[in-house]
């Protein structure tokens, strides 16, 4: 067992990911000599060359676009954008290029790479710096969506999305980059698409993933004060996403909330909201409620940020409100 | 040689579920009065249909003859669906019980549809109530506007022996009482009720019973003078006379009032018309024929629509008091206690002897206040202990 | 449109007055201009769904870098592919299952006209998109310079998509990592519907000297010239040199897709084509290197043959299952 930083144990799965597998490079602005805005990428450089671990201009859509071509071409690329909100720009590459390539080519080889996208508010970087995109990328076939919440799960994650064949999106979030846990000191990697469950209960089920993940586990704290046992699901996979252990979760516990940062309408949550009201519709005892961000831009100042993030009050009041 | 149909047979159209009712949504095929083959003529009762009110016999709406029968005995189905194809002409709905609204309502809504059928359940609690037998509009929810989650469901399984085999005899009950069951759990559900009590002094009403009595003709009886005091009161307060209908009153001009009356197939409530104006004579015959036609199942959709009170009388059981449950859309009804004797102190501090009778009004407080609910007691209370003014036929 | 110095033209012929080298660029030639005056015969008839764009006129380009790119080399492909497809080496019978939407297509009839894609030949995809091959090859020379393949990536765009701004992302970071890569700009003048010059201001190779990478601007219609300046380009990519910008003045004869009547173009523009036309070009040129006419009407002959054999396969051949298609977004497991 050792204490490690959620970006440590990133940085430690790309450096394990290099030092097993010479194809891996990771590429992206200022990540090489600088190791990174967040620190995710330092020490690769000097561990692993100038070949393999690159700086890039400020160029996101020929940043994706070149890793979707190397990894056609035989490469493991893992590239950075620095803040998720400036993906937009090289959506096409992940799209209309990584995401179809494989079906769009009958089947002739997919696109091994891994596009690391840091979200989240909670710091005032305002309007185009706090962003949570990620539905916009669960939505398109083609593409894995992953979202560690823990330390355990960001080294775990980040191996099995260098190692999955297909273009995954890994969402990390600002706010966790600095979370301590003892972890062991052997690692293993995570199955995609596996949720966990982050506490036990059986009263209600809360589903949720990345640092809303915290934000809930302090919900059913209070709750648990008022006699309520709440069940902490951590998706850790957006897509593909564990229904059956959210199902089997509401089977047992009849209730269900989702929560996350990003913003309500027309989120994850609302996908597995529908899903479950689906799948799950004898089982359900009570409304599936949503909790997540208002509909607007994340604001700046930080009484607004603050007023704007979902925080466990939030979340403790729509487990009541399914309960009722 | 089977039969054929001949080349030039006429051509056949669906003999529909009727709709008997404003608030009829549905109905139970009660029984077949005629078979395929049977050639009827218009007014031939050809079916009878149970709804959640009362056991309608539904004649033939012209001549014709019954080609096929589509929907069995017992079978419930929604309003419109053929039940048989004929060569007659088909239905029109029974417009008979439209609401009657007086000058005072705001629009002419349509009587409200949230204290009909639909019950409010989880989804869990639904699955529970099938696979354990259990009634759902039998069980009251816990949840928001009384959702019936799976808890009450369970609560309810345990403590209805009925429901399981081995700790009773389970027994079904008709469409008709389910029918009740609902009413009276839709209405504890969603109406805010309160209740107002006093006591009437009804020696001289007694007395004038007798004497009414004594002189012959329809015999009159306590409920008689009961409805009739109610009816008044609804004349000298027409603010009583309304009810609630999705966000607004309606205000009635004829002084309706409900009659309780008590049948193997639970509760009844035929309406009186206008009964602050009836002749008490004329009250006497009208409430014992409508208590007859309940008690016989005989009561047609216009027999039990419309008034915005009714009285429920257990007076001739010995019980003191009770607190009715409303029958909606109504906003309240008046619950009569037995005659006790008792002393009273008169104006000197001694003991007198009265005959007194407990009055309960159940209020809907989406049409009542306390106060005009008081006053409405008290102008009960006043006919009663005035008896003479029962005799009147206005205001 | 550039002069066809006599350099070039010796260049292209040095070394032999044999005809052999230029009989197979004309078959090569050959066999794309007649495949793609098939589809366009079968788009009419409704045989090939969708809409295609064809490069009747620009066949030069693609037979010239064929002739000089190796099966290690990579190329990424443009809406107007056809020709990159097959001078790459893609099969002629599974392209037409393809463009024809059948099972057997060389993608599974997933993609059609507009992404034939062959991993085995290094065809990386033609692409629906204006401009997306560009970082596609510039990802695909990062690996074959990390791996040290010895490859290049090519990548075919037009003119209209010189004011996409990943050419200038994609020039620039080449150039800064000194990549493995050949832009190669079929420059016919249209983007889409509208003539260039009303869209884009700056020549490419301007454009290339700005960024300090080498580039050449050349007749497009001359398969000799192309496949000699390619080759010589290629070369020097090979050995390290980073990256180059060949642009070659060609025309499109067709519409933007097929079914586009050009109402937008003066017809005038199209009166001499036979001359600048390659095929034409290269048939004269043949007969003066002594080829004979019946040799030419023999290979029109076994060309043809090639492409009824293929239309008819093609027809034969079953469409795809929507079962095993949806089952083939993701890599399955275990593969």
């Amino acid at each position: 067992m050792a204490e490690l930083r959620y970006v440590r144990a990133l940085n430690q799965a790309l450096s394990d990911a290099m030092a097993a597998d010479p194809s891996v490079v990771v590429f992206g602005e200022d990540i090489a000599a600088a190791g990174g805005p967040f620190g995710v990428t330092r020490g690769l450089l000097e561990a692993y060359g100038a070949d393999r671990v690159r700086d890039t201009p400020i160029s996101e859509a020929t940043i994706v676009g070149a890793a979707v071509g190397a990894a056609m071409t035989g490469l493991k690329p893992v590239v950075e954008i620095m803040f998720m909100d400036f993906v937009a720009i090289a959506m096409d590459a992940i799209v209309n290029q990584a995401a179809k390539a494989r079906f769009m080519f009958g089947g002739q080889g997919s696109v091994p790479m891994v596009v690391r996208l840091p979200h989240g508010g909670g710091v005032s970087a305002g309007p185009q710096h706090s962003q949570c995109l990620e539905a916009w990328f669960a939505h398109i076939p083609g593409l894995k969506v992953v979202c560690p919440a823990s330390v355990a799960d960001a080294y775990g994650l980040m191996r099995a999305a260098i190692d999955d064949p297909d273009p995954v999106i890994l969402v990390e979030n600002k706010a966790l980059y600095a979370r301590k846990e003892d972890v062991p000191d052997d690692l293993p990697a995570v199955e995609i698409g596996k949720a966990r469950i982050a506490r036990p209960g059986r009263d209600a089920t809360i589903v949720t993933y990345g640092a809303a993940l915290y934000t809930a586990l302090e919900a059913a704290d209070t709750l648990a004060g008022e006699g309520v046992e709440v069940e902490v699901i951590d998706l850790r996979s957006l897509q593909p996403w564990d229904e059956a252990a959210v199902l089997e979760s509401l089977s047992r516990t009849h209730r269900l909330v989702v929560a996350h940062e990003a913003v309500e309408a027309f989120g994850v949550g609302a996908e597995i909201a529908a899903r479950m009201a689906d799948i799950g519709f004898d089982e359900l005892d009570g409304p599936i409620v949503r909790v997540g961000a208002p509909f607007m831009p994340v604001p700046f100042a930080k009484t607004l940020e603050q007023g704007y993030l979902p925080d466990a009050g939030r979340i403790a009041d729509a487990v009541r409100k399914t309960l009722a | 040689m089977p039969s054929s149909p001949a080349n030039n047979a006429p051509a056949l159209t669906d003999l529909v579920m009727p709709k008997l009712g404003l608030t009829m949504t549905e109905g139970v095929l009660a029984e077949w009065k005629a078979k395929p083959g049977d050639s009827v003529s218009a007014g031939t009762v050809i079916f009878v249909v149970e709804t959640d009110k009362i056991a309608n016999e539904v004649e033939a709406p012209s001549a014709g003859t019954i080609a096929e029968i589509l929907v069995q005995t017992g079978e419930t189905v929604p309003v419109g669906t053929p039940v048989a194809r004929w060569t007659g002409k088909g239905f029109i709905a029974d417009e008979a019980d439209a609401p009657r609204p007086a000058v005072e309502a705001p629009k002419p809504a349509p009587l409200p549809a949230s204290t009909g059928d639909r019950v409010r359940a989880t989804p869990l609690a639904r699955r529970i109530a099938k696979a354990q037998g259990v009634d759902l509009h039998a069980v009251a929810g816990s949840g928001p506007d009384g959702r019936i989650k799976a808890a009450d469901v369970e609560a309810a399984a345990k403590t209805a022996p009925a429901a399981s085999p081995t700790e009773g005899e389970r027994i079904a009950l008709s469409a008709k009482y389910l029918a009740m069951v609902r009413r009276v759990v839709a209405a504890k559900r969603d109406i805010p009720d309160f209740q107002v009590v006093r006591t009437a002094d009804v020696g001289a009403l007694l007395e004038l019973r007798r004497q009414l009595n004594a002189v012959g003709g329809p015999k009159v009886s306590v409920n008689d003078m009961v409805l009739k005091a109610v009816g008044r009161a609804l004349l000298s307060l027409p603010r009583a006379n309304r009810i609630w209908a999705e966000d607004a009153h309606i205000a009635f001009a004829a002084t309706d009032v409900g009659m309780v009356v008590n049948s193997e197939d639970g509760l009844f409530i035929p309406i009186l018309r206008d009964v602050g104006r009836l002749p008490l004579d004329r009250l006497a015959v009208d409430s014992a024929a409508a208590a007859a036609k309940a008690r016989e199942g005989r009561l047609a959709a216009g027999d039990i629509t419309g008034g915005a009170i009714s009285v429920s009388n257990l007076g001739m059981f010995g019980a003191k008091a009770l607190t009715p449950i409303i029958s909606p859309p109504q906003s309240a009804i008046l619950g009569i206690g037995a005659v006790e004797r008792l002393f009273r102190p008169d104006a000197e501090g001694k003991p007198a002897l009265r005959q007194e009778m407990t009055l309960t009004l159940s209020c809907d407080h989406r049409v009542y206040d306390g106060v005009l609910a008081a006053r409405l007691l008290q102008a009960v209370a006043e006919a009663l202990e005035a008896p003479h003014s029962l005799l009147l036929t206005e205001g | 449109m550039p002069s066809n110095n006599a350099t070039s033209r010796s260049r292209a012929a040095k070394g032999s007055n044999k005809p052999e080298a230029l009989l197979a660029l004309y078959r090569q030639m050959l066999l794309i201009r007649r495949t793609e005056e098939r589809l366009s015969q079968l788009f009419a008839d409704g045989e090939v769904p969708g809409f295609i764009h064809l490069s009747i006129g620009q066949e030069a380009i693609a037979t010239g870098l064929g002739a000089v790119l190796e099966r290690r080399d990579t190329i990424a492909s443009t809406h107007r592919g056809h020709g990159h497809a097959l001078a790459k080496g893609v099969e002629l019978n599974s392209f037409f299952q393809e463009v024809m939407g059948r099972e057997t297509g060389v993608c599974k009839g997933r993609g059609g006209s507009m992404h034939v894609a062959d991993m085995s030949a290094g065809m990386l995809g033609a692409n629906g998109i204006v401009g997306a091959g560009m970082p596609i090859a510039v990802g695909s020379a990062l690996a074959h310079q990390v791996r040290k393949t010895g490859g290049v990536a090519v990548v075919f765009f037009g003119d209209g998509a010189l004011a996409e701004g990943v050419l200038h992302e994609s020039l620039n970071l080449s150039a800064l990592w000194e990549l493995p890569a050949l832009f190669v700009c079929e420059n016919n003048g249209w983007s889409e519907f509208s003539p260039t010059s009303k869209q884009f201001v700056a020549p490419l190779a301007k454009l290339a000297d700005a960024f300090g990478i080498p580039a050449e601007t050349i007749d497009g219609n001359d398969v000799e010239i192309i496949a000699d300046t390619a080759g010589r380009l290629i070369s020097e990519i090979r050995k390290g040199g980073g990256p180059r910008v060949l642009e070659c003045i060609t025309q499109r004869v067709r519409g933007h897709y097929e079914g586009d009547a050009q109402k937008y173009r003066d017809p005038a523009e199209l009166k001499d084509r036979d001359k600048i036309d390659p095929l034409p070009r290269a048939a004269s040129r043949l007969s003066v290197l002594g080829v004979s006419d019946a040799l030419l009407a023999a290979l029109e002959t076994e060309v043809m043959a090639e492409i009824d054999a293929a239309t008819e396969a093609a027809r034969a051949a079953p469409l795809p299952g929507f079962a095993a298609a949806q089952a083939d977004v993701y890599t399955p497991a275990g593969a």
